[in-house]
């Protein structure tokens, strides 16, 4: 009746209105009442070549298109180099078994963990060389687009999540990621804008929201990582009823961790808040950097906490080596604003507090790493050089030992490494954006391998491996 | 990191915080703080958990928590 009565480009003019109403960002589900056979966590049983006894996690670290390059380039060379572990001739990179990343970080990783092997062949063309960000920008002229963004519930973000989808990552879910079956379990990571702490695409992380994940696009996992602030709007998740939720008890008991550790009660407090469901029904999301911009920190949780994926197979006596590779496409930013006696206007100072604070603790975060690292060589070194002076004395008794020695190693690949200075300077400068030329992306592919030859580490573990 | 070992007369694999987290009599390395400590399978050991707080171990002085096996073993 009302289409007889209105003319016809009031029709369209009354749906063109309604339609924001209609836009709204795709919504996490809530967690079945029977627990789903494939859920998004770290399997412990290696297979597929992949070995428990050699361990090896990479940090990928934020910073566009120019960490996303220079941590492909390491995965490249993790390719080409040969080893041989128990007998078995492999690549390095069959023997990767997390991986966590940051923004930039996080296209890569996603993209090898879905692909695998495929990511050397397409890669570069879909993304490392894609003026994604250029497509970004004009997509927000489509009038479709304008439409869509007049919704409360639809923003920037959610183009930009359409656009990775479509794109790079053919709509896939974390269920190709739980189904693979293989590693490495990759931890993509963002930043709760609530209380600035991480956030990772795990289902350990998504029963706190009482939330499965295996339906959620990988690429709005990889859009939360890299949602910078400002250009980018966040990312929101739905928190649901927490009626039948039972708290582990590594965070029961973190949460009286108060006057012994810390660390760990702030761990546990800043998950045990996802349970105050009433007060936190959505959870909003924005670029992991904003808490880490290294993505070290779930894997240093999965090494410290009882629960941690990797305490776990070190105290079980699973892991002998234990390599941590770090790829930090830091840049430094040249300071303009000191030179100026005029206090810096508004439009300066915002950008400047969200990237200062990026990568303000990433120092700090590889050195208490490292600080792990070498309270296990030293506790091991102290047993066996004790138990060596027991021995002499007959009748002595036998110290108690770790299940293994573990032999750890911390790699660093950062620009910072390049002894000479113009061509450090040359990767320190380049911006932070998802659209380089191409023979700058063809620069970062190239120095991740280059740094990681240099490396003292890198080169002490590989020979560790030949003197097998 | 702090130390645990935990005694019983025979080899069992230990639950940290209802995660297995090594065997008895091996060193087990946890971080700081309020832990409970439980065997696996089979249940014939008493007691049935121990809470502990960890902190002040070395690597040369670990925590010792013991379990015995039960009288109805």
């Amino acid at each position: 009746m009302i289409c007889r009565l209105m003319p016809r480009w009031a029709l369209v003019c009354l749906l063109f209105l309604a339609l924001p109403g209609c836009a709204h960002y795709f919504v996490n589900v809530e967690k079945p009442a029977i627990q789903p056979v494939k859920e998004y966590r770290f399997n412990p049983e290696a297979s597929g070549g992949n070995s428990n006894s050699l361990f090896i996690c990479l940090a990928f670290s934020g910073g566009g298109t120019r960490a996303a390059a220079l941590s492909y380039g390491v995965l490249e060379k993790l390719k080409d180099t040969r080893i041989t572990w128990k007998g078995v001739e492999k690549s390095l990179l069959d023997e990767v078994d997390c991986i966590s990343s940051i923004s930039g970080g996080s296209f890569t990783a996603a993209y090898y963990g879905l692909f695998g092997e495929r990511i050397f062949q397409d890669y570069r063309g879909r993304f490392l060389e894609a003026d994604v960000q250029g497509s970004l920008f004009w997509s927000l002229f489509n009038p479709w687009n304008w439409v869509r963004l007049a919704s409360p519930y639809f923003s920037r973000i959610d183009i930009a999540a359409e656009y990775y989808d479509e794109h790079i990552f053919e709509g896939k879910s974390f269920t190709a990621l739980a189904e693979t079956g293989r590693r490495p379990f990759v931890m993509l990571n963002a930043t709760n804008l609530a209380n600035g702490e991480r956030f990772e695409f795990t289902q350990d992380q998504f029963d706190f929201l009482m939330s499965d994940l295996t339906s959620y696009p990988v690429a709005r996992a990889v859009a939360a990582s890299s949602a910078f602030p400002f250009l980018l709007s966040p990312i929101t998740l739905k928190n649901y009823p927490h009626a039948h939720f039972q708290l582990p008890k590594d965070y029961e008991l973190g949460l009286k961790d108060y006057p012994d550790n810390r660390r760990r009660y702030y761990w546990a407090r800043n998950r045990a808040m996802y349970m105050d469901d009433a007060a936190l029904p959505y959870v909003h999301l924005m670029d992991g950097g904003l808490a880490d911009n290294i993505g070290l920190r779930p894997i240093e949780a999965a090494h410290q906490r009882s629960s941690g994926f990797i305490r776990k197979l070190f105290n079980q006596g699973e892991i002998e080596k234990f390599v941590l590779i770090v790829v930090n496409g830091h840049t430094l930013d040249k300071d303009t604003m000191s030179k100026d006696e005029s206090p810096p206007g508004v439009g300066t100072v915002a950008p400047i507090i969200a990237t200062v604070a990026m990568e303000h603790y990433s120092v700090e975060t590889i050195e208490a790493v490292k600080d792990l690292r070498n309270a296990r060589r030293k506790a091991q070194k102290n047993i066996t050089a004790c138990q060596k002076k027991l021995d002499q004395c007959p009748g002595s008794p036998q110290l108690p030992k770790f299940p293994t020695e573990i032999d750890p190693y911390v790699i660093e690949v950062d620009f910072e490494a390049i002894s000479d200075p113009d061509r450090r300077n040359y990767f320190l400068s380049l911006p932070t954006s998802f659209a380089l030329e191409k023979d700058q992306v063809q620069a970062l592919i190239n120095v991740g391998p280059q740094l990681l030859n240099e490396s003292p580490e890198f080169l002490a573990f590989i020979e560790s491996l030949r003197s097998q | 990191m702090e130390y645990l070992i935990v005694r019983f007369p025979r080899s069992r694999r230990v639950l940290v915080d209802d995660e297995f987290n090594g065997r008895t009599e091996d060193l087990i390395e946890i971080e700081a703080g309020r832990h409970v400590v439980s065997l696996g399978p089979p249940y014939n050991y008493t007691p049935k958990e121990q809470t502990i707080i960890l902190k002040d171990t070395a690597e040369l002085d670990p925590r010792e928590v013991s379990f015995d096996l039960s009288s109805d073993a």
